[in-house]
């Protein structure tokens, strides 16, 4: 195993993504009145810009919260390797917000000339894994960090496919140290498309790697269309909220907790009502923090 | 890159490709289920880098309206597919596209670069901007030789260009509470300048020569550089003059608009 960089202590509290129609909610209530949140979490590539207004935003929010640099464009899984310019941006926004953790997700989203800008699924395979684990150790190590890396939801499994995720997930983790976030509605999601058990994900992996986890709302299956999509542009469905139960009863303590709205904003009370109801679940598993 | 990467760069090849492009043949040995699931890929693909046009550039595509807007999008993100890993980058050159698919309205390339350089503007480097009191302080004591070789630092990002419509009134039609997005009205050539005052991007409509002027010595004319060309071939005693005194206007302005950072003799 390959020395990590950096252990990730455990860090049990319960937020919200930040995004810029509630930017107000946060920064600008009373003290008394701060918005009931133990940490945000941002888009790293959001913030990995020169100067300018969305920089002192982020860190008005840092002054008032800790916060979670999650990215969406490392492409960890790419055959061409890291992009140099893009580790240096955001070494420096992580040096700059000195975030709880950075995480990112197992994916690949470019090759050398195009970038698709969505997180495109990993063959689940040596090869694929090895390349995965290059990219993780030198990512780690120009960030002087240890990383999270998230299960994504996937439409299509490759034919050459010689693990399960799960398998593919506790590996890279074994080998490079990473930790991982667990997003529990991407397993529901997949779980569906694929047709494997979200049970045995999460009892296949290793879950004292896990630090953080993502619960989101996804669109259904139509009569015309068999595959759910991961739109997380709605409210967790009874399903996901079960399986989060299950999760965090199986978790052998607590971890950070995330209601994760990318698209179709709702007032931030909403947000806040959903993020109560995990509460209420870790608190049943006696794993709230105190 | 070892074997390993050369296998998984082949595959991650062929998979762009055919997001990229519905007619591109899905990769070998892959059934319905794999067509299927390739086909969400595509439309992630696409809503994203539309949406992301259509953030950066909303008074265009209010200006043009939705389904122009789209077609356009469309055109745009099909001839130059994304290569940054930022997705607001997929907007650089989306002017040049206008110019090409608008072209019996040329003011819409124009309001595009507009909407670009002003979004650019608003990422810049923070800085802050030489003030006017300590270059006159700094050049009070100027030789001929030291006012020749000047050469300025202006703020990151700022830029300027010279445009034929009113872009200053359809960028006003365009506010987000404004019903009427109007017509190109005077037509004529005329400067943009385009900065950051503080956290704010903002643009100035500017005389072209100004523009101009901006424009050469941000690619490193010195300030005698500058005279020469405002006094245009052959010019006499006067017009070298008139130059020097319109050159030193237009510094007066930068200075005072905040646009200089630094200078150098």
């Amino acid at each position: 195993m390959k020395q990590q960089s950096n252990e990730i202590d455990v860090f049990g509290g319960f937020g919200l993504g930040f995004r810029s129609a509630h930017y107000s909610d946060f920064l600008d209530a009373p003290e008394e009145e701060r918005v009931p949140v133990d940490f945000l979490e941002v888009i790293s590539e959001n913030y990995m810009i020169d100067g300018g207004r969305q920089l002192r935003i982020l860190e008005q929010a840092r002054a008032l919260y800790p916060v979670i640099l999650h990215g969406v464009s490392m492409s960890i899984g790419s055959a061409d390797g890291l992009n140099r310019e893009y580790l240096t941006r955001l070494r420096a926004l992580a040096d700059r917000i000195e975030p709880l953790w950075v995480s990112d997700h197992l994916c690949w989203t470019r090759t050398s000339a195009h970038n698709s800008h969505d997180l495109l699924p990993m063959p689940l395979s040596e090869q694929a894994l090895q390349v995965v684990c290059d990219n993780i150790d030198a990512a780690q190590e120009a960030l002087g960090r240890a990383m999270l890396f998230e299960n994504p939801s996937s439409y299509l499994t490759f034919p050459g496919d010689e693990m399960s995720e799960w398998e593919f997930l506790s590996e890279m983790a074994r080998r490079t140290g990473c930790y991982l976030l667990l997003d529990v509605n991407n397993i529901y999601v997949s779980a569906q498309n694929h047709g494997f058990s979200a049970h045995d994900y999460l009892k296949g992996l290793p879950l004292d790697r896990v630090r953080q986890i993502h619960l989101a709302g996804h669109d259904p299956a139509t009569p015309e269309r068999d595959i759910i999509i991961d739109t997380h542009d709605r409210e967790v469905c009874d399903d996901v909220w079960a399986l989060y139960a299950d999760a965090i009863a199986m978790l052998p303590g607590p971890v950070a907790t995330m209601i994760e709205r990318d698209d179709n904003i709702p007032p931030l009370s909403e947000l806040l009502s959903e993020l109560d109801r995990a509460r209420g679940i870790a608190r049943e598993s006696l794993l709230e923090p105190a | 890159m070892s074997d390993t990467a050369s296998d998984l760069a082949e595959t991650q090849a062929a998979f762009m490709r055919a997001i990229l492009d519905d007619g591109a043949p899905l990769p070998a040995g892959w059934g319905n289920r794999q067509a299927a699931g390739m086909a969400v890929y595509r439309g992630n693909y696409r809503s994203a880098v539309m949406d992301a046009l259509a953030s950066s550039f909303e008074r265009t595509a209010r200006y043009v309206g939705d389904d122009a807007f789209r077609q356009a999008s469309m055109h745009h993100v099909i001839s130059h597919p994304p290569s940054h890993w930022t997705i607001e980058a997929v907007g650089a050159g989306f002017d040049a596209t206008c110019a090409e698919l608008f072209g019996d309205n040329p003011e819409v390339a124009e309001l595009a670069w507009l909407e670009w350089a002003m979004l650019e503007a608003s990422s810049a480097a923070d800085h802050e901007p030489l003030p006017a009191a300590e270059f006159a302080a700094a050049s009070a004591d100027f030789a001929d030789d030291d006012w020749a070789n000047l050469k300025l630092t202006f703020t990151p990002r700022s830029t300027a260009r010279i445009v034929e419509h009113d872009l200053a009134g359809i960028w006003r039609s365009l506010d987000a509470e404004s019903d009427n997005p109007a017509a190109p009205s005077e037509q004529g050539q005329r400067g943009v300048l385009v900065w950051r005052e503080g956290e704010t991007p903002t643009f100035l409509i500017i005389a072209p020569d100004n523009a101009r002027a901006f424009m050469a010595m941000q690619n490193g004319a010195s300030y005698g550089d500058l005279i020469g060309l405002l006094a245009g071939d052959n010019p006499d005693g006067e017009a070298i003059q008139n130059a020097a005194m319109k050159a030193g206007g237009m510094l007066g302005e930068w200075l005072n608009e905040g646009l200089v950072l630094a200078f150098e003799t």
